[in-house]
């Protein structure tokens, strides 16, 4: 069974979202801020975090930046759920980082069912990187192949929605596909990573 | 007929006695008769005749051309002399006085007529002159603005007290030097290029220029005067250093305020998103069993909705105060919605 971490400052939402995780078949544990976030990966390997953004004393960025630099031994894929707004300058930045940018109120039930492809996805990314370093691949377009595919993945997300969640800013996508696409044909990972990215929302029907 | 009054002064008795007569009988009205230029002197502070016929030869420490400067320095009455001969000598002396006509003795009638005639016509239209120049002047002197004309040489044909006192400013030997020296380092360096491309052509030109810690606007416009005229420049200095420091005033508080309340908005806005999906959440699960939670989430959004109105109050002020700024004032989209009245807070 599958462990979804979620840290969120609203017990409602902490609540809630352990019923759904549940019933979605996941061992759901909670977090109430970033401090309690670390304090629960010293403990527990999750195979996913959902983050909260909007919250005090460390928001949601320092928490994810917290979690990088804590030196996990595996690094969970990370899901951002929040009530603020994206902001195009946040997404460049951490866009990387995070397999989603979900915009709070949303159907719970979809969100829980999207997380097994998120969970796939990250490990097979994992193995191509592990494949390519043993293939004495360059290190930093590995991680640069990575950090892209995510942020192009978090952003075809958001371009989507747009119309249920209209947001200010436009990311020029097609410039960082380019380079996805060069990276992808330079290092030879396998296509099916880079198709699941380029087309948009993953699955979320139940 | 013209019931004009007329002072003599002539220290013949006789003479004067003559004159008295033949205006009289000419129909004008003799103001007063002296012998001497201090008498003459005394009595305008008193009568103010419409004309003085003065002897040029008065016996007595003044003589008439005294007298005539006196009176045109100090009372703008028009003086014909009386002159027995033409006396080079005194005549030139007399040209300083400027006066409005010599008579020569024994006079003639006509020629008296005439010349009385003449100089209260002249008068009359040296004063209308006069009194379209102070209109001028009443006009130019009522805007605070600093206002010159200028020539193609940047010559200054005429200015404004308020312009007067910034040349004083910026050129003390601005009255004994004939034009301004633009390669000064004060307020009208940038004037010079900006002078001929008006004159050249013909647009007018706008530019703020700031000088010690004040603003000004200034504009040039060219003045078509009649054909074969020079062309001109009019050039207006209009202090806007309270718009500048109001605008200062509000990048520093009115644009901290609007960004303090957006991120206020920001915080409320995924504060609100947190009950809303609790209670999708929970109407997703079971409405009944729910009940009680999904009313204390409506609470909570209750709440967050007090702390936009009071936010919405606070953005108010901040409108009422660039409303309060900005009104009236030309190209300001404030203007377009100064009419509509915020409603009353709750």
């Amino acid at each position: 069974m599958e462990t979804i971490l979620l840290v969120d400052d609203d017990p409602a939402i902490r609540e809630l979202f352990a019923i759904y995780l549940e019933m979605g078949g996941f061992r759901p544990i909670t977090a109430f801020g970033g401090s309690g976030c670390l304090e629960v990966l010293r403990q527990e390997t999750p195979d996913l975090i959902i983050l909260d953004l909007m919250m005090e004393p460390m928001d949601g960025w320092d928490t994810l930046r917290a979690v990088a630099d804590a030196r996990l031994s595996r690094l969970p894929p990370i899901v951002v759920l929040t009530g603020k707004q994206p902001v195009l300058a946040d997404i460049l930045r951490y866009g990387g980082m995070i397999w989603d940018y979900i915009v709070k109120p949303v159907d719970v039930k979809r969100i829980v069912s999207s997380l097994h492809a998120i969970i796939g996805r990250e490990i097979e990314l994992q193995e191509a990187m592990t494949a390519a370093y043993s293939a004495g691949k360059d290190r930093d377009a590995v991680q640069e192949y990575a950090r892209l595919l995510r942020l192009v993945t978090v952003a075809r997300n958001l371009e989507t929605r747009r119309r249920e969640r209209p947001w200010t800013d436009t990311i020029r996508i097609r410039s960082l596909e380019e380079r996805l696409n060069t990276l992808h044909t330079q290092l030879g990972f396998p296509d099916h990573l880079l198709r699941e990215s380029l087309t948009g929302t993953p699955p979320r029907d139940t | 007929m013209s019931a004009a009054t007329i002072f003599i002064v002539e220290d013949e008795l006789i003479e004067a006695e003559d004159i008295r007569q033949t205006l009289e009988k000419q129909g004008y009205h003799i103001a007063g008769i002296c012998r001497s230029g201090e008498s003459a002197l005394a009595a305008f502070k008193s009568i103010q005749p419409d004309l003085v016929l003065l002897d040029i030869h008065l016996a007595g420490p003044m003589d008439g051309i005294d007298t005539a400067e006196q009176i045109h320095t100090r009372y703008h009455i028009p003086v014909i002399f009386l002159t027995a001969h033409a006396d080079e000598a005194s005549l030139e002396r007399a040209k300083v006085t400027e006066p409005y006509g010599y008579v020569l003795k024994p006079f003639d009638e006509r020629e008296l007529r005439s010349s009385i005639e003449m100089a209260l016509y002249k008068h009359r239209m040296e004063e209308q002159v006069r009194e379209d120049a102070r209109t001028i002047r009443v006009l130019a002197n009522a805007i605070a603005d600093a206002v010159m004309l200028l020539d193609e040489n940047c010559q200054v044909i005429a200015l404004n007290d308020a312009m007067s006192r910034r040349l004083k400013d910026s050129y003390p030997l601005v009255h004994t030097v004939p034009a301004i020296q633009f390669d000064h380092d004060g307020m009208f360096t940038s004037l010079e290029s900006q002078v001929s491309a008006v004159l050249k052509t013909g647009i007018p030109v706008r530019f703020e220029e700031k000088r010690n810690d004040e603003w000004f606007e200034v504009s040039l416009h060219l003045v078509n005067g009649r054909e074969g005229q020079k062309k001109r420049v009019l050039v207006q200095y209009h202090d806007i250093t309270d718009h500048k420091m109001f605008e200062s005033q509000l990048k520093k508080e009115g644009i901290t305020q609007i960004e303090q309340n957006m991120e206020q908005f920001q915080i409320l806005n995924d504060q609100i998103r947190n009950p809303l999906q609790a209670i999708m959440g929970y109407v997703s699960l079971d409405c009944i069993h729910y009940r009680e939670r999904i009313m204390d989430q409506i609470a909570v959004i209750d709440t967050l909705v007090d702390r936009l109105d009071h936010g919405w109050v606070e953005s108010e002020k901040v409108r009422r105060f660039l409303l309060r700024h900005y009104r009236d004032r030309p190209g300001s989209e404030a203007d377009e919605t100064s009419n509509d009245k915020p409603p009353e807070g709750t």
